[in-house]
């Protein structure tokens, strides 16, 4: 038996032993996951290790002898202390250093998520789109303005913004049936292809 | 009206039992069906493509996902990777998931085996698995070569011929994320933002609702949606990239009017395709290049409509290798038959949307037996 043969009708099987949950759960099913689980577990130790400590840790420190490298070693380190419940504290100062990245990221994210997509509602009205994509974003502003009541005019106005919300949601629902079916897809023409061969 | 009442007390197994035959019947007998391609994805595709030829641009691909989504980010990444080698784009592939790192190399090599010509450090370059996408997004902005300094495959980034003419975003222009959470963020957020690159996504359906604001205010150059999505990119491959003719020996430029042609058709037929229709100019320059073999063409060929024309599935392997390889794939190229691998997501569209139609005759009898019932209950 070939290693792709072998490796296809262990994916089929634990795929079998999935989908067995449809009918009920059962031990096959259970098996399945927390095989699942375990297993990703020793891929992402043994890939970080082969992948973040010998590359980043051990070869600059013990090969090049980069030592200022042990600096940065040590504060990382210091996360490991999470595991201890008087010393927990000290694992804050990683935490702190990580939290820079986040302060450096605000302007960007700023500019990306709010400053262009604000600039991107006040160009002129030459489409309808455009027309209703302004008066969408208004009135679902609106709607979350809670210091006035919903009531009259105003109330209608911000009814409508519900109702954009409600078609914005039916959009994703349709979005994730969809992407559900594709993952069903996916599976069965693994098993009608890659595993019987039903297919060329 | 019992019958509603039926249905609303149906055991769901039920449903996932159609459900299941519903994928399964269109999965195990395809049918032709076209795909019409959307603006999102035209843009990338023609963005890609301008870039075929030069040495002075590449693309950028991001896997930022694991195996759970692969059945629909993968066949846009094949997609994407074949449009490349088609095309000869220089291609870079990375990923900050440790998870995404196999993913890439099976999505190369699926493609590599049919483009034996393509060499890696040359036509494309794996930067494998990275750590710190904030700093390595931002560190690319100046130098590409001395931010990731070794590729997947250990060998130092400034000495590949891959990398004359490519120094920062300047030159790798594009960057494309698959992703099954949160696609482009660091992209768009770094890259774009400080540097201007172009940044599109690839994403599971279901991420598209958040992602359609960035694609709407200009952010995202294009989007592959889903299954759908890539789909709509391997159509593109297969009518523009890999079309070979006299006039346009390695593949032809995007053309809307093209994809209106009824010509078209015979490009994108997801069906096993067998036979190999020649005119009779075009057969009598086949036998002129070919003159040593022209017995057994005589042989194989049949006169159909004016046409002489090869059923591949019909000769046999002795016939096969008095053909020789270089006739042969003239032959099966006639035939315009898609490997699976290239059609995967346009043969699952076909069953998406078998099982879009049973979902919705489902909710459809639903609610019809909900209002059924509830005028039933205020009537009591």
């Amino acid at each position: 038996m070939s290693f792709e043969l072998i490796s296809n009708l262990v994916a089929a099987f634990f795929t079998l032993c999935i989908f067995s949950f449809l009918y009920k759960d059962n031990p096959f099913y259970q098996m399945a996951e927390q095989l699942l689980v375990g297993i990703s577990v020793g891929y992402g130790v043994v890939y970080s290790y082969k992948n973040i400590f010998i590359p980043y840790f051990y070869q600059p420190i013990f090969l090049k002898q980069q030592f200022i490298l042990i600096i940065p070693a040590l504060i990382g380190s210091l996360y490991l202390f999470r595991l201890s419940r008087n010393l927990s504290w000290l694992s804050r100062y990683p935490i702190a250093f990580s939290m820079m990245s986040v302060g450096a990221g605000v302007p960007f994210s700023m500019h990306a998520s709010i400053l262009v997509q604000m600039r991107q509602a006040m160009v002129p009205l030459e489409t309808l789109n455009l027309f209703l994509i302004l008066i969408g974003t208004i009135s679902v502003l609106l709607y979350f303005y809670f210091s006035k009541a919903h009531t009259g005019l105003y109330g209608k106005f911000t009814t409508l913004g519900k109702w954009y919300m409600m078609i914005g949601f039916g959009a994703s629902f349709g979005l994730t049936v969809m992407a559900r079916i594709s993952l069903l897809i996916g599976r069965i023409q693994f098993l009608v292809v890659d595993v019987f061969k039903l297919l060329k | 009206m019992k019958i509603f009442e039926v249905l609303q007390a149906l055991d769901r197994r039920y449903i996932y039992l159609v459900v299941a035959l519903a994928i399964i019947v269109p999965l195990m007998i395809p049918y032709n069906s076209d795909v019409v391609t959307t603006p999102p994805t035209e843009n990338l595709y023609q963005l890609i493509d301008s870039y075929a030829g030069r040495s002075d641009k590449a693309i950028l691909v991001s896997f930022n996902h694991d195996a759970a989504t692969m059945p629909e980010l993968f066949p846009m990444e094949v997609a994407i990777i074949r449009h490349c080698f088609e095309r000869k784009i220089k291609l870079f592939t990375v990923s900050f998931l440790a998870a995404g790192a196999p993913i890439i190399d099976y999505a190369i090599n699926s493609v590599k085996e049919e483009y034996p010509d393509i060499q890696s450090g040359v036509h494309y370059c794996n930067f494998g698995y990275k750590i710190m996408p904030m700093i390595t997004a931002l560190g690319m902005g100046d130098n590409i070569a001395t931010t990731i300094d070794t590729d997947a495959e250990g060998r130092k980034l400034a000495t590949l011929p891959i990398m004359k003419d490519i120094v920062n975003y300047n030159e790798m222009n594009l960057i494309i994320e698959t992703s099954g959470s949160t696609a482009g963020g660091v992209w768009i957020t770094y890259a774009r933002a400080k540097f201007g690159a172009n940044v599109a996504v690839g994403v599971t359906a279901v991420m598209a609702a958040d992602m359609y604001p960035y694609l709407q205010s200009g952010q995202l150059i294009g989007m592959l949606t889903g299954l759908k999505g890539a789909a709509e990119y391997e159509k593109l491959v297969d009518v523009f990239a890999a079309y070979r003719d006299d006039y346009f020996p390695t593949g032809r430029p995007f053309s809307k009017e093209i994809l209106r042609d009824e010509s078209v058709k015979k490009l994108i037929n997801i069906t096993t395709q067998t036979q190999a229709a020649f005119t009779p100019e075009e057969y009598n320059s086949i036998t002129a290049k070919y003159p040593l073999q022209i017995n057994e063409l005589n042989k194989l060929k049949q006169d159909k409509d004016g046409q002489v024309v090869f059923d591949v599935s019909k000769i046999s392997p002795d016939e096969q290798k008095a053909l020789g390889d270089n006739l042969w794939n003239v032959l099966n190229k006639k035939t315009y038959n898609i490997l699976y691998k290239f059609k995967t997501a346009r043969i699952g569209m076909n069953a998406q949307s078998v099982a879009h139609i049973m979902i919705f005759v489902f909710i459809l009898f639903g609610n019809i037996g909900y209002f059924i019932s509830k005028a039933k209950e205020k009537k009591a």
